[in-house]
């Protein structure tokens, strides 16, 4: 397990100065709108809070805190922060490979191509979309993510941003639950899955959905992608733990112990596992524990553009 | 001998997590929790009742294990809210961190 206090230190300083906790700059981080067709205004604001973009960086970081939790280098993690930003980010860019960035850009793309579908109303402007700073949340860095979600909620609100659609757990409970309870500034947030109105027969077939707990528990969303996967022609089979008494990914733990999160997700993959059908994944953190955990997951967004195939 | 001390649950308030005396430690938290060791959460819950801040500064960093799933908060037949009183022990924490 790394000291939480460096980890901690080392995140807020990345929040503070490059407004994402990896420290890469947006420009290299946030491109899966570029080259694609994608309204530029009107309706709801898209609001991705930039995680699936973190996924390939969050893996490649793991892997690396994996390697040297609990040696004596694990210590040197407090040293993180004395780092330039801009080394860090040409870095991190430089060891992520190219096809695992297109793997997240691509779930970004059918998500908006979803929604299009749907004859959602919306739009995307990479210039407001910015991370909700839920890891401080989540980690007890109670002022720094004050700090930070004031920036991000002052920011829309200049905008006149009234309408969110969100894609992902994490992002979905800060921007609906806490700015307003932490900023004052409320929005009227949405998931995609809730605005999904697609209808195919094309489907046919069983899965098994692994309910984030932010979905499951938090926000209690777990049965709206059931009812449209159920208007696309797939049937899901519930998991032993799910919807409310879902279990967890163990994502959360990756960052201070990858031990304690590789042991928690081994267990829930089993439990998933059980039914014996396709798992299917609607957070980018849960998609990529379980995947490193050796399941065969899929994203929602990318069965559900299967299904319209 | 071991002193009880209630002022240490309302110095919490102050960090967001003020239901820790609802706590009638059941333990159906340590049972629900993924952690599943040493009775956490019951454990932090009984310190802060007992006002035994020590005991828990003594390993900080084992609240950090706490993935605040919000399982124990679900089962909780008290509404003493589990997860939010780990998550205000981890801001306590950081909050004495940044003070020293």
């Amino acid at each position: 397990m790394y000291d939480p206090k460096d980890i901690i230190d080392l995140l807020a300083d990345n929040v503070a100065k490059t407004r994402n906790p990896f420290g890469i700059s947006k420009y290299w981080l946030n491109g899966w709108w570029k080259k694609f067709d994608i309204p530029r205004q009107g309706g709801s604001l898209l609001f991705t809070g930039l995680m699936y973009q973190f996924m390939p960086y969050i893996e490649k970081t793991t892997a690396y805190l994996e390697s040297y939790e609990d040696s004596k280098w694990a210590g040197y993690a407090r040293y993180g922060k004395l780092v330039p930003k801009t080394l860090t980010s040409l870095g991190l860019a430089a060891i992520t490979p190219l096809d695992e960035k297109l793997k997240f850009t691509n779930i970004l793309r059918n998500i908006s191509t979803i929604l299009t579908k749907s004859g959602v109303d919306f739009h995307y402007d990479p210039s407001l979309d910015d991370y909700s700073g839920i890891l401080l949340y989540d980690l007890g860095a109670q002022d720094e993510f004050v700090r930070h979600a004031k920036y991000v909620a002052e920011k829309l609100k200049a905008k006149g941003v009234k309408k969110i659609i969100t894609v992902d757990p994490h992002t979905t409970y800060a921007l609906k639950i806490l700015f307003p309870k932490y900023t004052g500034i409320s929005f009227e947030v949405k998931t995609y899955f809730e605005l999904i109105n697609l209808h195919s027969k094309n489907g046919c077939h069983q899965v098994t959905l692994h309910d984030p707990c932010f979905y499951g528990r938090y926000l209690e969303l777990s049965d709206v992608p059931v009812k449209a996967l159920g208007k696309l022609g797939v049937e899901c089979v519930p998991a032993r733990n799910s919807g409310l008494y879902t279990s967890c990914c163990g994502g959360p733990a990756e960052s201070i112990s990858p031990k304690l999160s590789a042991e928690i997700v081994e267990r829930r993959v089993a439990e998933l596992q059980e039914t014996g059908k396709q798992i299917i994944a609607m957070c980018p953190i849960c998609l990529g524990n379980l995947r490193k955990a050796g399941a065969d997951v899929e994203d929602l967004s990318s069965l559900i553009m299967k299904c319209m195939e | 001998m071991l002193l009880v001390k209630p002022d240490f649950a309302e110095e919490l308030a102050a960090h967001g997590s003020d239901t820790a005396m609802e706590c009638f430690n059941c333990g159906t938290c340590a049972a629900i929790c993924p952690l599943i060791y040493e009775h956490f959460p019951r454990r932090m819950l009984r310190y802060i009742q007992l006002g035994a801040k020590e005991k828990i500064l003594e390993e900080p960093a084992e609240l950090w294990r706490c993935l605040h799933c919000g399982l124990c908060t679900q089962t909780c037949p008290r509404g003493a809210d589990p997860g939010e009183v780990i998550l205000g022990l981890k801001r306590y924490v950081t909050a004495n961190w940044r003070k020293s």
